[in-house]
């Protein structure tokens, strides 16, 4: 009998570990199996992607994407920069128009104001544009706007917006060494001709003091703004 | 009934084996890929499951949990052949008793030898649970005390057949018996370890199976790298998240992560700097990231800090904003001209940035091999298994 009862449970010990994993195991399989047959209803992981804020509307990127296509941002076309004529044509609208698409991105841009007649970066407007640009969040273009003051001629103030504009590019390239730069940064040199800033931009962020705010002095500037748009 | 000697040995390799096949079928049950609750109690099976962070846990994830990682998926549990080895014991005690052997000096000794098995590989587990996991499963401790039950009533079993050796009505166990026993018990382990091995489900569908990135290439230097082997490696993490202290523990394990090239992409998940998440899910990450990116070459011993001090870094910082950076340059004074700099935000920013080109999910960690990513439910017991196919060693 006990002879038995030993035979008996060696029997059943010896294969009782190798029939409990087995049979767990298949267990496990037939629940990966359905598994991948039963379509998941877990909700999605979000993919990491651009930012698209809420002042995108439709309208706004339409005019962006072909101020950027224009300006040979986008789409591989034309070259670096528009000028003032092109920019009003792409934009098919009135200058204060223009300036009222970049109203609503007053906390991710800034006003670097220049010396009459003069294209060069002073050490407050560098650090303004270090400080704009290093916060660039999720945005896709950094726009760069010269303009220049209306004393002088249309030509020469041309001239001086695209110099201006050139220099805040030529501070980014030396600052931040960034070999995608010129796909990211958009200039457009006005020169006095069109879209000039009115003095509500005063309150925006600006290199030059509080009392440098005539019509003048906004407008020997280059304004920088990130455009946070998925276009 | 058997004597108390006896007793004590049956009753412990029954627990030892009970034990042993609870935590067995836990760790099975992950085979699914699925996350699942663990039976981590000292009443095998009567405890409910509990899900997340436990001893339990820690220890199953552990690479010390099974063998042959890098074959079978997750490897073969050691509480496997642990079943079969009680389940040998409680055999040899039923022998013991019911032939009857209790005067039989050669079977209890040989019993006593048989359970020092379980009561050796207990001590290495448990200096392992303290040395190298930190952490004490419930189940493990049951084995440890299951084992060490069955040696003292295995010993106690041997010293009373001594005693007793006169009453005995026949002839103690040939040796050749004794050495036909030790084969059988080889064979149970054995065979129950083969058989589970060669019947794993096939996991090779799954290799690959989760994406690739898109652009690879890092012409902005977003990207730390560290070593210069083979295969890269990238892990996607946040320096305060707890998934990625977990997982960077894990992969520090691998004999893979000794010769890898790897390549840290800093994806905190922090709204200060990161405008795809709409809250700060580990509040600081982003000065945290920021000051990795500015370590330099001692980009390893920031992270290990940041690591160690996740939960202080973390609470600090919900207390008072800024303090994440405050911390990190009290501790690396050589951090606090590059902390908060713009350079250090724009190298953040192109991190960020690295991830929308390759359309990385919004989730940490993340791994890719030579640019295949590990799916999810491979990051923890399939690690080794996965990762040694994603790098083409297999």
């Amino acid at each position: 009998m006990g002879r038995a009862i030993t035979l008996v449970a060696g029997l059943i010990l010896a294969l009782l570990p190798m029939v409990m994993a087995l049979s767990w195991e298949k267990q496990a399989e037939n629940r990966l199996t359905a598994a991948e047959l039963t379509p998941t209803h877990a909700p999605a992981v979000a993919v990491a992607q651009e930012a698209n804020e809420q002042y995108c509307t439709p309208e706004l990127k339409q005019i962006l994407r072909r101020v950027l296509t224009s300006c040979g941002l986008i789409g591989g076309g034309g070259g670096r920069g528009c000028q003032p004529l092109e920019a009003k044509n792409v934009a098919t609208m009135e200058g204060h128009d223009f300036n009222a698409l970049f109203v609503p991105m007053k906390e991710r841009g800034a006003i670097v104001q220049f010396e009459r007649a003069s294209s060069e970066l002073d050490a407050t407007s560098s650090a303004l544009v270090d400080r704009v640009f290093a916060d660039r969040a999720g945005a896709s273009y950094f726009f760069v706007v010269a303009r220049a003051s209306q004393d002088g001629a249309t030509e020469y103030n041309r001239k001086l917006s695209e110099q201006r504009a050139q220099a805040v590019m030529a501070h980014l390239h030396t600052a931040f060494e960034d070999a995608s730069l010129d796909s990211q940064v958009g200039l457009l040199w006005l020169g006095e001709e069109y879209a000039q800033l009115d003095p509500s931009f005063c309150e925006w962020p600006r290199s030059g003091s509080a009392e440098r705010c005539s019509a003048d002095d906004l407008n020997r500037s280059a304004f920088l703004a990130w455009i946070e748009c998925r276009l | 009934m058997p004597h108390a000697f006896l007793l004590v040995a049956l009753i412990g390799s029954a627990l030892g084996f009970t034990f042993a096949a609870v935590s067995s079928y836990d760790f099975i049950a992950h085979l699914d890929r699925q996350v699942h609750g663990l039976h981590c109690s000292f009443l095998p099976g009567l405890g409910g499951t509990e899900a997340g962070e436990s001893g339990c846990h820690t220890t199953m994830m552990s690479p010390y949990s099974s063998v042959l990682r890098d074959s079978v998926w997750g490897g073969v549990p050691i509480t496997l052949p642990a079943m079969a080895v009680f389940a040998f014991l409680l055999f040899w005690g039923i022998l013991i008793w019911q032939s009857p052997r209790v005067h039989d000096t050669r079977a209890t000794g040989f019993f006593t030898i048989a359970s020092l098995l379980p009561v050796v590989a207990s001590l290495g587990m448990a200096t392992i649970a303290i040395r190298e996991l930190d952490a004490f499963c419930k189940l493990c401790v049951g084995i440890y005390v299951a084992s060490t039950m069955t040696a003292v009533g295995a010993f106690g079993s041997y010293l009373r057949a001594q005693r007793t050796a006169h009453e005995a009505s026949r002839p103690n166990l040939s040796r050749g018996a004794l050495g036909l026993a030790f084969g059988l018990g080889c064979l149970v382990v054995l065979t129950s370890a083969a058989a589970y091995a060669l019947s794993a489900p096939d996991f090779t569908r799954f290799v690959g199976s989760c994406g690739k990135l898109d652009k690879p290439a890092d012409p902005q230097h977003a990207l730390i790298t560290i070593g210069r082997g083979s295969p890269t490696v990238l892990e996607v993490l946040d320096p305060l998240c707890p998934s990625c202290r977990a997982f960077e523990k894990r992969f520090a394990r691998l004999e893979l992560s000794k010769r890898a090239r790897r390549e840290l992409l800093l994806f905190p998940l922090d709204n200060s700097c990161n405008w795809m998440v709409d809250r700060a899910l580990h509040p600081g990450a982003c000065a945290v990231s920021e000051a990795l990116l500015c370590a330099g070459d001692r980009v390893q011993e920031v992270l290990a800090w940041a690591f160690e001090e996740q939960d202080t870094i973390v609470a600090e910082e919900r207390a008072q904003a800024g303090s994440a950076g405050q911390l990190a340059r009290r501790k690396f004074p050589f951090l606090a001209s590059c902390l908060g700099s713009s350079k250090a935000r724009a190298k953040l920013n192109a991190s960020l940035r690295w991830a929308v080109a390759n359309k990385l999910p919004v989730l940490t960690p993340q791994l890719y091999a030579d640019g295949t990513r590990l799916c999810d439910a491979d990051t923890d017991l399939g690690l080794d298994y996965m990762i040694t196919r994603l790098s083409g060693v297999r």
